[in-house]
């Protein structure tokens, strides 16, 4: 029997146990080569005026005979409007827009060199049947299941069924060997009410086995659509925990923001440690982590915002992989660039990550978007500043070592405050440069540094105790209407 | 001597702060300053300071000078003032003249758009929605409140006592009641969603600010309470048409816009006294 996962992005869910922890192949860093995110699809939207194509990244490690997914679109959709993508734009959008490490270097107080230098350490690595058809089309009548088209793209077989009641449709599934979670019913009976199509797939051995492709390539499918969202219900139907999405956007005008969510920046331009260059996979992921504890889990991240129009020159600052080029974009599913040969490319493309992490709790409704004309730019970037490492013993380099113990311990501080990790065992990296401080006459030299959670040093922007002024202003708001109530009643 | 001094000082601000309690405009201006204070410590809005002091100076200005020639009664620069909180709490844009122009469009309706001697429409909503058509570089972010349960409760308690005293308090129920109405049987008696894909629909922000502190600004709604009951009922029902149907998220904003010369037709029909805001 076949395991059908019902997702919308690809969210290939865990079925009844047959597949447990193989699938959900995350991002790499590239060094560390560590999973970062587990449970996390990737989705390309682009979106001109009601016209969108999606693009859903396949990352699906187990056996393809056990593939399959549920997608509900809103109109049943043309062979001309599905196709293969390749995997190569995912990666390469993600190697493009992915948080970035940048570093500097100081200058030596006692010999004047000059080093400044980017680089990124963020490498989103890449990773990565003729009688079932009349089965299909009797058990159709018999559900009240419609069948509204049957194609082969690529290595994909791909049904559009259309139904009157979620019963009938998760019969059908069951009768033509789809497994199904009890979950998913419910769920499939708001969708049928809205009167979307489901736009089912699995794999076709056969032409898997012909075309040479050994991983499942992403699908792309275009319609109109006054909706402009993300139907992420379905992916919940049996997940119990918490699964990443991230959303590459692409619209002529500027930012894509969530309307019934909040859409939040992700902490950026922060100073860290050096030894952070290391362990920058980790730093990321726990600093996502710290940011959707702290809102609650309930925010949409935006990692990136950049117009990546060919006319705009400068696509990252600084460039962690290669900006996006035409074919690139035509390939995401941009469809209204025009290429006038050679670098001469005309059209608008404002460029937007946004990184989600959602449960059924925190995220009851699917997500909804606008464009809005917001053209700023972002991007996740955290700075780390190289010091000296040479000789320091001239006077002058007094105050540089003073100085660069005491950046480090707020680095240190920043550390703690964006991922809760514990820095009282990093004390060394102050250490190196706060025992280069000499002792002489009234200068007491180096004062041992507070290093409890919070000190003098800490970085106050991260620092506001936000449940504590809220609960003061609510207290304040709250007052002020009982006493305008009391007196006027 | 010196204590005499003090002792008049202390009877100066008694006396101030007993004048405060009689104009709800400044509990409104509070409240307001509370609501966007919370929006830049508590939810890091990008600090827009300048944008928000354009849109209050324009708003002042042009409110100065709407005064000048008419009343000459300068209390009124306290309505410009909720206008310009109303501007930063609720719109967004790229530009510091997009927030200029929001202000001084808001203001000048209240001169320049008048029948009988008031107003027609509610002037942030005016401004609001004619800058964002004309500049194409303003928009609203109906998700940037988010969905917290204790500043949505804060702000409707807060303003339902505002409410109370100016007595509007039905235009804000009965809009609610005939919005969130409609989507309850669309969500959870038609479609089958669970009720917290309702609770989550209805929980915004935006949309509480909208119904307490902008659709029941007293000088644009109608004056009887029979005509303000079906006057906001029909934005309620129009706001849901335009995000059933169009997927306009900010949909009651451009509902208010539409239908407030509706007040007019609707105050010939059902009689009442004209708003004052300090009542006599």
């Amino acid at each position: 029997m076949k395991t059908i996962k019902l997702s919308f992005l690809l969210l290939f869910l865990m079925l009844l146990g047959a597949n447990e922890g193989k699938s959900f192949c995350g991002f790499y860093v590239a060094k560390a080569d560590a999973k970062l995110f587990n449970k996390s699809s990737q989705v390309i939207i682009v979106r001109d005026g009601s016209r969108t194509v999606i693009t859903m990244s396949n990352d699906y490690q187990g056996s393809a005979k056990d593939f399959a997914m549920v997608v509900p679109v809103p109109e049943v959709l043309v062979r001309d409007n599905i196709r293969i993508a390749d995997q190569m734009v995912f990666d390469k959008l993600d190697a493009y827009s992915g948080p970035r490490l940048v570093e500097y270097y100081d200058q030596n107080p006692c010999y004047q060199m000059i080093y400044e230098e980017e680089m990124s350490m963020m490498d989103m690595a890449p990773r990565a049947a003729g009688s079932a058809e009349r089965k299909m089309k009797s058990t159709a009548q018999k559900y009240n299941v419609t069948i509204e088209a049957t194609y082969t793209v690529g290595e994909y077989d791909i049904v559009i069924l259309s139904a009157k009641e979620s019963d009938g449709l998760k019969n059908w599934l069951l009768a033509n060997e789809y497994k199904i979670p009890a979950a998913a019913e419910e769920v499939l009976a708001p969708y049928i009410r809205n009167e979307m199509k489901f736009f089912v797939v699995k794999v076709n051995l056969e032409k898997q086995k012909s075309s040479g492709f050994t991983t499942l390539r992403p699908i792309q499918i275009a319609f109109h659509s006054d909706k402009f969202m993300l139907p992420i219900r379905l992916g919940m139907a049996n997940a119990e925990e918490a699964q990443d999405l991230v959303v590459y956007a692409f619209s002529k005008k500027g930012r894509i923001e969530t309307t019934n969510y909040r859409t939040v920046e992700i902490p950026s331009n922060k100073n860290i440690p050096e030894f952070i260059q290391s362990e920058f996979g980790e730093f990321y992921v726990d600093l996502f982590n710290t940011a959707y504890e702290k809102e609650r889990k309930r925010a949409v991240f935006l990692e990136y915002a950049w117009d990546v129009s060919f006319r705009n020159q400068i696509k990252c600052d600084p460039c962690v992989g290669p900006p996006p080029v035409y074919n690139d974009l035509r390939e995401a599913g941009v469809h209204w660039l025009k290429n006038n040969g050679g670098t001469n490319i005309e059209g608008d493309v404002f460029f937007t990550r946004l990184h989600l992490r959602y449960d059924r709790q925190n995220f009851p409704q699917d997500l909804f978007f606008q464009e809005t004309p917001n053209k700023s730019q972002f991007q996740g970037r955290y700075i780390m500043q190289h010091a000296v490492k040479g000789n320091l013993e001239c006077d002058e380099a007094q105050a540089y070592v003073k100085g660069v113990a005491k950046r480090r311990e707020k680095e240190l501080h920043q550390l703690a405050n964006l991922t809760g990790w514990d820095i009282s065992d990093r004390y060394d990296y102050v250490e190196e440069f706060a025992s280069k401080v000499k002792k002489s006459g009234n200068d007491n030299g180096w004062i041992e540094p507070d290093f409890k959670k919070g000190g003098f040093f800490n970085d106050s922007e991260n620092n506001i105790p936000i449940g504590k002024i809220a609960l003061l202003l609510a207290a304040i708001v709250f007052s002020s209407g009982l006493r305008l109530y009391w007196k006027h009643i | 001597m010196h204590k005499e001094l003090n002792i008049q000082g202390i009877n100066i601000s008694l006396k101030a702060f007993q004048n405060l309690w009689l104009d709800p405009r400044h509990f409104q201006i509070a409240f307001q300053t509370v609501f966007l204070l919370a929006g830049i410590v508590v939810l890091s809005w990008n600090l827009e300071i300048h944008n928000y002091l354009i849109a209050l100076a324009a708003c002042l200005l042009i409110q100065a000078i709407g005064i000048n020639y008419t009343s000459k009664d300068y209390s009124a620069l306290k309505s410009a003032l909720i206008s310009a909180l109303s501007i930063c709490l609720m719109f967004k844009a790229n530009h510091m003249s997009t927030f200029a122009l929001a202000g001084i469009l808001s203001i000048a309706s209240k001169f320049l758009i008048r029948y009988k001697g008031k107003h027609i429409f509610n002037p942030t909503n005016f401004g609001m929605i004619l800058t964002i058509l004309i500049t194409g570089d303003a928009w609203f972010s109906p998700g940037q409140w988010g969905s917290e349960m204790l500043f949505l409760f804060v702000l409707m308690l807060s303003a339902s006592a505002l409410l109370l005293k100016v007595g509007r308090l039905d235009v804000a129920l009965s809009f609610l009641g005939t919005f969130s109405g409609l989507y309850f049987l669309k969500l959870v008696v038609y479609l089958g969603w669970e009720l917290d894909v309702f609770i989550h629909h209805l929980s915004s922000g935006t949309l509480l600010l909208f119904t307490f502190f902008m659709i029941t600004d007293p000088v644009t709604t109608p004056k009887s309470q029979k005509g303000r009951i079906i006057w906001s009922s029909l934005i309620g029902v129009l706001a849901f048409a335009i995000s059933n149907w169009y997927y306009v998220h900010s949909a009651p904003i451009w509902a208010l816009f539409i239908m407030s010369p509706l007040s007019i037709l609707i105050n010939k029909f059902y009689k009442g006294k004209t708003f004052s805001w300090i009542s006599k």
